[in-house]
Formats: C-alpha cells, structure tokens, sequence
C-alpha cells in the first residue's frame, strides 16, 4: 500500500519537473494596467527587449493567463477587481508587482483612496524595483521569476490556499466587502 | 483496416509535429519582421504542454465534452488526409467528408465554448459561422468546378492528375481564378487578418477561447493545429498539385503558410459585416467565373 | 390474402381507432391518448409486416388500393413518426382545448396519410390528400393561434384544388383514375403531360413548402400545438415529395419533356420544368435559410429549416438521376428523423419551460442533459455532418450536383449547408447552453414517456448515418421499379458519379479520434468546477444571470445586411388585400341593401337562364 502511494508521488514529482521546465519557458501574462508602470511594458514587448524570446506574451484573459502582472498604485476600487482576477485564473499563477506603490503605497502613502501594502491582500512572486522600473529592470524581474518557477520557489498560488482566510481577513478589513453590488445593472 | 488505421496515426503524427514546429518558426519569422528575435522554433510545443499540465476550470460536463469532441472530429479529418502519396483509406479522400468532418470539431468548439456561459464567447462563435458563410461558399464554387473538370472528389486522385506534367497541369496554372478565391478563403479559414474577427484579442478577449484555461485551452491549441494543418494541405493538395515527396509538400505548405501569416501581419481586421460584404462581393462573383468557365468552356480541364 | 393484414384494414382500422379514441377520451383522457400510442403503434408494425406483399392489389367498395414500393417507404417513415410523437400526447391532454377531437383528429390524419400513399386511384388519393388538411387544419387551432389555420388552408387548398383539375382534366381525356394507368397515357401526350406536372407538381410544392408556397409553414408549424408540429414538419411535409416524386418520376416528365431540354449534349442537359423546380428548390433553399437564421422563436425557427430541406428533396428530384433521386429519398428520411426530434425536443422544453421565445431560456443543458442530447443529433443531422444520416443524403446530392457542373444551384445548396451550421446552432447556444436563468432553477428533465421517442429517433438518425446502406438498398429498388438505375452499394461503400464514402468508416475513425481525445483528457490533471456566473468579466461584478446569457438577435451583423431584402410575406399581404377590395366590390355590386339593385341583378339571372344558351 505505502509502496504504491510512494510510486504515486514518485511519478507525480517526475511529471512535475517536466512541467515545471514548460511553465518556465512559456509564460502569459495578463497586464492590469493599474498604474503608471504600465508605460513601460511596451518597450520590453517589442523589438528593444523582445519579451517573447523568453516565451512571453500577453493574453486576453484571466484564465488563459500565467502571470498577473499590477503596474503600479492600487486605489480600494481596483483591488476587488484585482483579487477577482487572480482566483479567476488556472493554477500554477503568479503574481509580479511593479514600482513602491505596489510595495509600501510610494508617493501615494497617506492618500485614503490607496492601499500601501499589496502582499497583505495577494502573495506576490516577484517585485520590481523602480519608479517606474526601466524596461531593463522588467526583464531583469521577468528572468528571476523564471528562475524562480525553474527552482519550485515560485509558490505564491500555494501561500495563498492555505492561507486563505489570513488574506481574506485582509481583504474584508480593507475593502468593507470582497465582492460588491453590480452597481451599472441593479 | 489496421495498417490503414496506423497510416493514419503516423499522419497524425507527422501533422502535429510539422504544424507545431512551423507556428514557431512562423513566429520567428514574424518576430524578424518586427526586428525582434523572437521565440525558439519550439515555443509552440512549449506553449502547448504548459497549458495541458495546468490545472484550469470546467463549467460543467459540456464544457468538457466539447473540447473532446472537437479534438476527436479534428484528428478524424487529419487521418483521412492523403499526405505526400500516403493515404490511410485510399479512394476514401472525399473531398466533401473533409468540409463536413472538420465541421464535427468546430461545432464541438463552439458547444464547449458557449456551455462556458460567457457571452464573449457566443458573439465569437457568432462572429466564426458568419464568417464561415462567407468564405466556404466561394472555396466550394471553386472545388465545384475542380471536381467537374477532373471528374473526381478524391484528393489522392485530383493530386495524381495535377502531378502528370510538372507545374502547367497544376490547378494553380489552370484555374488562377480560382486559386486566388481560394487563397482568400484559405486567409479566413486559418483566421489570418483581415479575417480574424472571431478572436479578436483586444476586443472580445479572444472570443470562444474566453474561458479556457488548463488542459482544455491545450487540447484546443492541439486541435488549432491539426485544422490548420488540414486547410493548408488541402490548399497544397488542391491547387499546388500535392507532392510526390516530403521535401515538395514542406516546401509547398510553407510558402503558402508563411504567406498567409505575412499577410496577416501587414493588414487590419475587418468588421464581421465587413466580411461577409466582401466576400460576397469580389470572391464569390471570380468563383462564379471560374466554375461557369470549367463547365462550359471547358478551360482548365 | 387475407383482410385481416392489408392495407385497407390499416385504413379502417385508424379510423376505428379514432372513433374509439374520441369516445374513450370523453370518459378518460390519458386513456384516449394511449390509444393514440397503440393505434399508430399497430399500425407501423403491420405495415412492416406488410413489406412482402408489395404490389399487391386490394378495394375496399370503390376505393382501390395498391401497395407500391415508394408507397410503403412513404407510409412506414409517416406511421415512424406518428408512433413516435403520440406519446406526447399523453402528456398534453391537459393543454388542449379539446383533447377528444384533437386524438379523433390525430387518427385521422394518420389514416388519411396512409391512405393517400396507397391509392389506386387518383379519386382515392385526392379524398386521402384532404382527410390530411382537413384534419390538421382543426387541429392546428388548437395551439397558438386561429390564424394559422386560415393561412395554412389557403394554401392547402390552392394546391388541392390544382390537383383537383389535373385529375379530372387527365380523366375526361383517358377516362380512368387509376394513377399508374393515367400516368402512363399522359406520358405519351405532351399536353397531357403538361398538365399533369403542373397540377400534381403544384400539390407538392405546396404541400412541401417550397417558395413562394412557403408561408405557412412557419406559421402552421410555429404556432400548431407542440405535440403536431413534428408531425407537420417530420411526417405532412413529406407528402408534398410524394407528390412531387409522382410528377417527375413516376410518370416520368423528364423523359417526356426530354426533347426540349436546355444545355443540350451538356451533363446539365435538363427540360425546362425540371428546370424550373430546380430554381425554386435553390430559392427556398436560400430563403428558408436566411429567414431561419432571424427567427426568435425555436420552432418558427425550425420551421424555415423545413422550407430549406424541402427545397434540397425538390432539387433531388427534379435532377432526375438515381443519385440525386436516390439522395432525395435519403433526405425525406432523414429530415424526417431529425426534424420529428427537434420538435419534440422543443416540445420537451416547453412542456417544462412554457415558452419558445429563445431570449426567454437558456443553460437548460443543466436540467435537461437528456433533451440537449436529443436536440444535438438532431442538429448534426439537419447540418449534414457525420456520422448523422444527413450527412449521407446531402453528400449523395452534392456528387449529382457537381456531376451535373450546375454552380448557380450548388451555390445555393453550399449556402444553405454552411446556412445551416447558424440556425441549428442558435437554439442549441440559447436555450440550452449560456446562463441558466433563475426562473428556470427549478426545471427538470422531460419525463420518461418523453423520452423514450426522442432516445428512439435519436438512435435510428445514428443508425442509418453508420450503415445507411440498410435503408438505401431499399431506396435503390424503388428507383429500379420508377425505370431509373439502381443505386451503386458495395458493402459499406456508396459510390457517386466522382467519388465513394464509407459512412461507417468515418464514424469508426470519428470514434477513435474521439477516444484519443478522451484519453488526452483523461491523463491531465482535473479540472476545477466553478459557477456559470464565474466566467470573465473583465473583472466586473454581474450578478444578473440573464445580463450574461448572449440569445437576443443572435446574428445580427449578418441580419443587418438582408432586413431590406424584399420579402414575400409583403407580397402576400398585398394580394390579400387586393382580393379583399375585390370582394368588397363584389358585395357592394351584389349584396348591398339597395332593393332596385338586386332586382336588376334578379332580372339579369332570370334572362341568363331563359336564353342563355342562344346568348
């Protein structure tokens, strides 16, 4: 019985690497633009730095996507529509911030509209530094998160179930309630 | 029965791989268009077991059922194919179960999709069987006058009879009305811009590709290729004489491949009434002309 | 031969069993309709039994009747689809008006179908013809609307009436009725012949829908009670080829029309009446199609899928060839099967549901998996896509088309084929996939009794799509005995003009390709079950289940290229009117209030009848 179980295990780390070298060479991202950082994203996307050598490439939506990538401040608003996002999408996800906003609310630090710390609410994979970050700072980022998902240390989807009701308090205690009225239909 | 049954398998085979490896190639090419580097040849396989190791989400046992279906209806097609003198159910090739079996799998797509409740995805599959309307008609005129001219459905057969005399008895000389109508439809089958309305990136978030995620996201791009696969070869088989060899058919199903993606990088994407306009307008009277000049003038027989 | 199995105890024995049914249904209703169930039930398998004695001659008092070959094709696919939908009526006894009549009536159309497929004679068909628009015109009253009824008699009785004529005229010049006896005369006169192609051949064009005769068909059929639409469409419509197959080929017109035929010494060499029924077989192939895809409501919708078959069944016939007859046959019965289906899958939802407007359900794939299932191979059917039995008529009547090189009408048919694939999918993306609305939380799946027909003619629309052979070898020996040439089988394999299919192979190689698939799917890691109402948004909060359900003008960019186009309901409208002011007229001149003018009138009548005959 052990035996069998210990085989099981065996088998599913084994395809577990062999995934893990796709997830690394094949990442999408979905871009919610909140911030200004997003301006940066085209040039790493085209011909300078060319995203898509690294098996990168932007997608329509939340499910297809691997990576959720936030560019910048996150006003109370967005942050609902954010944190439904990202349990909209296919697991294994990640989650790369851009800029201090993202980190500790950066310029936006006193506003009452912001929240300052994003890894209170969503586990994040990877920051990147810089306001906003150069497109070398991007790729720089882009190439530790994969490196990251090559060494299994990727592991915010995993943080994030098992300590769901640790971010959910977060969640609720910042925004009042997770998931609003339909507020253009009622 | 068995061997025929394994022939197919090893199309199948052959099918994906070499689809597969020229959509990376072709985004290689199209990355050097736009002065980028561009991904490995390879990325497609890449892309494809990313998707199928991951865990996505289902809506429910249609959801699920059609995504089978479609792959299952595709790689049907792809096994009766005839591929460079090999066919798996020889005399079998009828050019009508190709059109109706790849049907099979687009409607089992358009099932799965909409069962996902999303409706961007019911105005993608929407905008995909109008689109449909439009450039089928035109591509079966044409096939209409290659039949009666040559007196055969059978695609081993219509390829043997354009082999006879090197390239003046391919349909591309004899009829080049009707290959340029073809390739027209050919650009709408793949879903090539100007005719790309139905996924639509930017504007319905990709339309009946909404909702996947996961395996079923990979079995659909498996099942993109394999149709993209049994369009370019018809093409190359109807048209460009087929290929007694390997090389000739790569050679052939690239050109005409790489050149579809060329022409959809240049040009924008058309309105869906836009395209059924169009179509209706330019292709469809050429394909007119082409089959009134088969039947009753006898030319390009 | 005995009475006691033979076609004219069939006849009497439906109607016995309607007398029976109206008396029962008085005490009991669920009894009255089981005797539906058992009477169409007996009926079918009698006239299974009754296949070897095909030829066979039999009268009952004036009446003659004989048991051709097409006939009994005709008549076991009508009793088909009699048996199959009469178990529905179990079920509406209590949503119409008058059940009594409505099972009286049901019996009677059945007798009424059989007995126009049997008929020695041409009085015989005629009276049989009307027992069929005479019955259904009460019935169809019963559902929606009252109009419908007048519109499907106006032109029910355009096309009797011209078979009327014909038949007298034919019998005051070869002075018999007997069908194969007159037929055979007139095909030695041209006039003669003429006459009776026009006549018989309007019959069934009406009778099938064909345009301009398409109007009431979605009316009649769109508003009829939901237990006899299958009926119209499945089993009435079927008629119009009848009568259509006996104008063309069993007289046969396109041997007598032969020398002035157009394209002579071309492979589309065709008389010009074949001609024209080609032409409108193409019209109502497209019309059908267009008006299908802007239908709202689901059976309106397969209704005009109705005019689009029927317009491929003309077509087949009227090329004449064995293919293509041999295809059109192939079609009757299959549209038949598919259409029945759909219908009563419609029946099923609304039995459940209580509505046909499309805009009004959907996601009901989650309360009725069973109904999806039935209404799917029926659509796969309708398209014309394997392994479905559509599939092989539409393929034998592609291969006489394309044979023939004739591109205008091959045009309209890959029109209304790729057409197709829109209007089928509508009601399969509305009703049954997208949002299940809330209203509908609480549906169910149809009940067993349902089912069982719908299972039933699901499965025969498989079989014959797997070995279609069974049923084209018969079809074969009916084109033998109409003088045309056999059908090429082999085993398996159906051969056509420029090609040959395998239809079991294709659903075998379908069916590894789908284990393939399955297996793909089976080996990945399993999938996470969220909500319907959790699908992209783009991150917007919608909790409205119907502001997520896309069903409303489900094509309309495509709509909006033809809402112009001209329409003949328009057409038809004027005409009415015109013959109301006309009518006026007459009632003005004729019977108006005014003393004087009708004593005019009065005295005119008087001189006509003293002198009229010197006059």
């Amino acid at each position: 019985m052990d035996n069998t179980v210990e085989k099981q295990e065996n088998i599913r780390k084994g395809w577990d690497g062999i995934s893990r070298f796709f997830r690394a060479n094949s990442i999408w991202m979905l871009m919610y633009c909140t911030g200004c950082c997003a301006i940066e994203l085209p040039q790493a996307m085209t011909s300078r730095y060319d995203m898509e050598r690294l098996g990168m490439g932007p997608m329509a939506t939340p499910r297809q996507a691997d990576v959720l990538l936030i560019t910048g401040y996150l006003s109370l608003k967005t942050l609902r529509r954010i944190i439904y996002a990202y349990e909209q999408m296919s697991t294994p996800k990640y989650l790369v911030a851009f800029g201090p906003c993202t980190l500790n609310g950066g310029i936006y630090y006193d506003s009452h509209a912001v929240i300052n710390r994003l890894d209170q609410y969503l586990p994040i994979d990877v920051y990147i530094a810089g306001c906003m970050p150069k497109p070398e700072a991007v790729m720089n980022g882009f190439n530790d998160l994969i490196g990251m998902i090559k060494r299994k240390e990727a592991n915010g989807w995993k943080k994030y179930e098992q300590n769901k009701d640790w971010y959910r308090k977060n969640q609720i205690q910042a925004l009042g309630e997770l998931r609003i009225k339909d507020e253009f239909h009622e | 029965m068995i061997t025929g049954i394994l022939t197919g398998f090893g199309i199948l085979l052959f099918a994906f791989v070499w689809q597969t490896s020229l959509d990376g190639i072709n985004r290689k090419i199209v990355g050097r268009f736009q002065k980028r580097i561009g991904p490995k040849w390879y990325q497609q396989f890449r892309d494809i077991f990313k998707a199928l190791s991951k865990t996505g989400v289902t809506h429910g046992w249609v959801f699920d059922f059609g995504v089978m279906m479609a792959l299952g209806g595709i790689m049907a097609t792809v096994m009766f194919l005839p591929v460079v003198g090999y066919s798996a159910f020889p005399g079998m090739d009828n050019f009508f179960i190709f059109v109706y079996l790849l049907a099979v799998g687009m409607l089992g797509m358009a099932m799965s999709s909409v069962g996902s409740g999303n409706p961007l995805a019911g105005i993608g599959v929407m905008r995909a069987l109008t689109q449909m309307v439009g450039y089928e008609v035109p591509f079966m005129i044409v096939i209409l006058g290659i039949i009666f001219g040559h007196n055969t459905s059978s695609l081993s057969e219509l390829a043997a009879i354009q082999q006879a005399s090197g390239i003046m008895t391919w349909n591309l000389v004899k009829m080049p009305i009707g290959t340029v109508v073809a390739y027209i439809s050919l650009l709408g089958m793949l879903g090539k811009k100007p005719f790309e309305t139905f996924i639509a990136p930017a504007e319905i978030a990709s339309g009946p590709m909404v909702e996947y995620g996961g395996k079923q996201l990979g079995m659909l791009m498996i099942m993109h290729e394999f149709a993209t696969f049994i369009e370019v070869t018809l093409f190359v088989t109807l048209f460009l004489g087929g290929a007694t060899t390997l090389f000739g058919f790569i050679a052939k199903y690239f050109v005409v491949y790489i050149l579809a993606s060329l022409i959809s990088n240049a040009l924008a994407r058309f309105k869906i009434d836009q395209v059924i306009k169009f179509y209706y307008k330019v292709p469809i009277t050429l394909a007119i002309v082409q089959a009134l000049m088969v039947v009753f003038l006898g030319w390009g027989v | 031969m005995d009475f006691i199995l033979s076609v004219p105890a069939i006849v009497v024995g439906l109607f016995a069993a309607a007398v029976l049914a109206y008396l029962l249904t008085k005490a009991n209703k669920i009894l009255g309709a089981l005797i539906t169930v058992l009477g169409s039930g007996a009926a079918l398998a009698a006239m299974l039994m009754l296949k070897g004695d095909i030829n066979s001659v039999q009268s009952l008092g004036a009446l003659g009747f004989k048991l051709t070959d097409y006939g009994w094709f005709f008549s076991v696919l009508m009793l088909l689809i009699f048996f199959s939908v009469s178990f529905f009526n179990l079920y509406w006894m209590k949503k119409i008006i008058h059940p009594a009549a409505y099972n009286f009536l049901y019996l009677v159309a059945l007798a009424g179908t059989v007995g126009a497929f049997t008929a020695k004679d041409f009085i015989g068909l005629f009276i049989f013809w009307e027992t069929i628009v005479w019955a259904s015109m009460f019935i169809i009253p019963f559902g929606k609307s009252r109009n419908a009824s007048v519109v499907y008699y106006a032109f029910s009785a355009f096309g009797s009436l011209s078979m009327l004529f014909g038949i007298l005229y034919l019998y005051s010049k070869t002075g018999s009725f007997d069908i194969q006896y007159v037929l055979e005369q007139a095909s030695m006169n041209t006039t003669y012949a003429l006459v009776a192609f026009i006549t018989i051949g309007i019959a069934g064009l009406v009778k099938i829908g064909v345009f301009p005769f398409h109007l009431w068909l979605p009316k009649a059929h769109g508003n009829a009670p939901d237990t006899f639409s299958p009926i119209l469409s499945g089993g009435l419509v079927k008629a119009g080829g009848f009568a259509a197959f006996l104008a063309v080929i069993v007289m046969p017109s396109y041997k007598v029309f032969a020398s002035n035929a157009l394209f002579l010494g071309r492979e589309l060499a065709m008389p010009v009446p074949n001609y024209i029924l080609v032409f409108l077989g193409a019209v109502s192939i497209v019309v059908g199609t267009l008006m299908a895809i802007k239908s709202e409501d689901f059976k309106k919708l397969i209704a005009y899928s109705s005019v689009a078959n029927g317009g491929y069944i003309i077509i087949g016939i009227a090329i004449a060839d064995s293919l293509s007859v041999g295809g059109a046959f192939m079609h009757m019965f299959a549209h038949a099967l598919a259409s029945a289906a759909a219908f009563l899958s419609a029946a099923a939802v609304v039995h459940r549901t209580g509505t046909t407007k499309m805009s009004e359900l959907g996601g009901l794939i989650h309360r009725m998996p069973l109904t999806y299932l039935v209404y799917l191979i029926a659509i796969i059917s309708m398209a014309g896509i394997p392994p479905m039995s559509g599939f092989i008529s539409k393929w034998m009547l592609f291969q006489s088309m394309i044979g023939k090189g004739m591109v205008f009408t091959a045009a309209a048919a890959f029109f209304g084929s790729i057409g197709s694939f829109l209007y089928v999918f509508r009601p399969l993306s509305a009703v049954f996939l997208g949002q299940l609305s809330p209203k509908h939380e609480s549906v169910k799946e149809a009940p067993f009794l349902m089912q069982v027909p719908m299972i039933g003619l699901s499965l025969l629309t498989l079989l014959f799509g797997v070995f279609p052979n069974i049923v084209l070898r018969f079809i074969s020996d009916i084109l033998k005995t109409a003088g045309l040439d056999g059908l090429t089988l082999n085993g398996l394999v159906i051969s056509g003009t420029n090609g040959q299919l395998n239809p079991s192979l294709v659903s075998l190689i379908f069916g590894i390709g789908f284990f393939i698939a399955l297996i793909i799917f089976i080996i990945h890691p399993k999938s996470r079950k969220v909500d319907l109402m959790d699908t992209y948004t783009a991150s917007e909060f919608i909790y409205t289940p119907e502001l997520l359900h896309y069903s409303y003008a489900f094509y309309a960019p495509f709509e909006r290229l033809y809402e112009n186009a001209p329409s003949t309901e328009k057409w038809y409208a004027a005409l009415i009117k015109k013959i109301e002011e006309a009518g006026q007229l007459v009632s003005y001149t004729f019977f108006n209030n005014k003393p004087r003018i009708i004593v005019f009138w009065m005295v005119c009548a008087v001189i006509a009848l003293l002198w009229g005959g010197s006059l």
